[in-house]
């Protein structure tokens, strides 16, 4: 019950801030937009069976509102069924990344020696390393058995690296302070220092890389897929955009079906950024003049 | 720093980038070897069930098979099978291609390296000094004297930010091919060759201009303005710049000598790290505009299955950028006295 009012209280103070705000305020509209696809017709999820040459048309009903494809299907439960997978992809990611991220930067820091010098070491290669390529070649491979869990996995192997160097720098600094010599002397253990002693300080700002790293993940799944390199027979709103400029919906002026996706892409990372904006001006105050 | 310290840091740094090129081959090494699917097998039934495939020739296939077993080190011991793919991609190596079978794989990368290289070089600087120049100045006179307009600049943005180069490459295309017709559709507007000819500038530029924009407008209003501006509010309340102030310097000074100054020095070392991801997103801009740059290749070689050709692309990605980031830690003891004095 405390713990509820403790984030109900949180959330309020979260709101006062504008860019928080505003970016919560988009990411639900998106969400409540995405929820619709519990309402499309399940046929559509095998769509590929469809007939592939009707002409496009431009809202005709309430469920052609925002018109159909090139095999019939209509605009608008495509882009809700890709809002939901994409949000699914970059969520996943983010659970998988983001904590081990945490985790190894903790360990680096608190550990410090071979096992800080071996996770740094790798953690500044997979940084040097340009990702999206790397991505590619996996994805390659891995096409035959590519699922919305598998491009998640693919994608976590590289963007953990970032959080980790960055939580290492906190705990440094948190290490040196002297409430942590205390704890270390009236016999902590390790694990209790870790849990009571380090990870509240990290809590907001691994909210904040939690946000960013969906972010992250949505557009290097919307990378490969414009490369054709997705989970092209699911929607999500990468391949969304993939099969539109297949189809020469750039060509052929079938606006209805590019412009779609690419708005909510927009929007959605306009929001997300706002979210983990606000985040970190929340925890770190200093940011906040920075408005 | 004396010149032997000089030595000493660049070998430093000399060693450092071998270090990083190699455990990131070695990366790529494990990732090929722990694959569950047979490289080899799948590129060779790509091959032959590609339309590329007019030399269904057995000994070609078998050359084929040769070198791709060879390039992915799949003969020998798991240590001669290490060395040799080290080997392979240390000297750019990587047999004949599939998409245009018997030319090699470094033929077709050479040939596609200059137009990345031209796009890559120049939106990356330009966007850097508009991005910067503009974050600075406007931050400068917004608190010396207020104003809405970097109000305004500022929420562009933060929209702007989080944007990839080809969501802002498809906008630019609805909004300049075709609401107001002004750029050609991307893909048409004339082959463009290293040619040295009037007609061939003038259809590069029309052909180039609008990629090199949707990465501009993003890079210079994206990160580049937003993190001049954090850096000049920070460097703005520092003591050095209250002292300059107080001793009634003029803005124009002020602002080149202490802050800028500063600035550049920050956002050399931000230019570094991003380098991997601004590479990344101009490959998928050429996709998007068909330009005859690396992007696009890879794109043709992911779409017929040809995994020699983007390993090619891809080692030389991991060796390009791991140089750059080199030159500019190379560059940075001499505009940052801070690191040269160390």
């Amino acid at each position: 019950m405390s713990f509820l009012k403790l984030v109900e209280k949180n959330i309020a103070s979260l709101m006062l801030n504008t860019k928080f705000r505003i970016g919560f305020i988009l990411l639900i509209f998106i969400i409540i937009l995405g929820s619709f696809s519990i309402f499309s017709p399940p046929y559509y999820k095998q769509w590929y069976k469809l007939p592939i040459d009707q002409p496009p048309r431009l809202s005709t009903g309430v469920l052609y509102i925002l018109g159909t494809t090139t095999n019939g299907r209509s605009v608008f439960y495509i882009l809700v069924n890709a809002i939901i997978n994409s949000l699914v992809i970059g969520l996943f990611t983010a659970l998988i990344a983001s904590h081990i991220g945490l985790f190894a930067g903790i360990g680096a820091g608190v550990k410090g020696g071979v096992v800080e010098k071996v996770i740094m070491f790798l953690a500044d290669v997979l940084i040097v390393i340009p990702a999206l390529p790397l991505y590619i070649l996996l994805a390659m491979f891995l096409r035959k058995i590519l699922t919305i869990y598998t491009i998640g996995l693919i994608i976590s192997i590289t963007s953990w690296a970032w959080p980790a160097r960055q939580v290492r720098a906190i705990v440094m600094s948190l290490r040196e302070r002297e409430y942590m010599l205390t704890a270390k002397l009236s016999g902590m253990s390790l694990m209790k220092i870790i849990m009571s002693e380090i990870f509240p300080h990290l809590l907001g700002w691994h909210l904040a890389n939690f946000t960013n790293t969906v972010l992250y993940s949505i557009a290097s799944e919307t990378s490969l897929a414009i490369l054709g390199l997705s989970i092209l027979q699911e929607d999500t709103l990468g391949t969304m955009i993939y099969w539109a400029l297949q189809y020469g919906a750039l060509y052929r002026g079938l606006v209805w079906w590019i412009i779609p996706p690419v708005a909510i892409i927009i929007l959605l990372f306009a929001s997300l950024y706002m979210i983990s904006l606000g985040l970190s001006e929340y925890i770190n105050p200093r940011l906040r003049k920075l408005r | 720093m004396s010149s032997r310290k000089m030595m000493l840091y660049i070998l430093m740094r000399v060693i450092i980038l071998f270090i990083t090129v190699v455990t990131a081959y070695s990366l790529t090494f494990l990732l090929l070897k722990f694959m569950p699917l047979d490289a080899v097998d799948f590129v060779i039934s790509q091959f032959i069930t590609s339309p590329a495939a007019v030399y269904q020739d057995p000994i070609v296939i078998n050359t084929l098979k040769e070198g791709l077993y060879d390039l992915f080190g799949l003969k020998g011991t798991l240590l001669e099978q290490y060395i040799s793919f080290l080997r392979r991609v240390f000297i750019f190596d990587f047999g004949p291609s599939i998409i245009s079978f018997p030319t090699p794989v470094t033929d077709l990368i050479r040939n596609a390296l200059p137009w990345t290289i031209g796009l890559l070089s120049f939106t990356t600087l330009m966007s850097w000094i508009i991005g910067n120049l503009l974050g600075t100045i406007t931050t400068f006179i917004e608190i010396e004297r207020g104003g809405v307009a970097t109000k305004f600049l500022q929420s562009i943005a933060i929209v702007l930010y989080p944007i990839p180069y080809y969501i802002m490459a498809l906008v630019l295309i609805f909004l300049l091919t075709y609401l107001i017709p002004i750029f050609p559709l991307p893909g048409a507007g004339g082959i463009i060759t290293f040619e040295f000819s009037f007609e061939n500038i003038i259809n590069i530029i029309r052909r180039f201009a609008l990629p090199a924009l949707s990465i501009l407008i993003i890079s210079a209003f994206g990160w580049n303005y937003i993190s001049s501006r954090t850096l000049t509010l920070n460097i703005v309340s520092e003591d050095f710049s209250i002292y300059a102030k107080l001793r009634a310097l003029p803005d124009s000074i002020i602002l080149k000598k202490y802050i800028l100054r500063n600035i550049l020095i920050s956002q050399i070392t931000i230019l570094a790290l991003h380098l991997g991801m601004i590479f990344s997103g101009a490959l998928l801009v050429e996709v998007i505009f068909a330009l005859p740059g690396l992007g696009t290749l890879l794109y043709k070689a992911i779409n017929s299955g040809d995994i020699s050709t983007a390993l090619g692309v891809l080692s030389l990605s991991i060796v390009a950028v791991s140089v750059a980031t080199f030159i500019i830690d190379l560059i940075y003891p001499i505009i940052d006295p801070r690191v040269r004095h160390r």
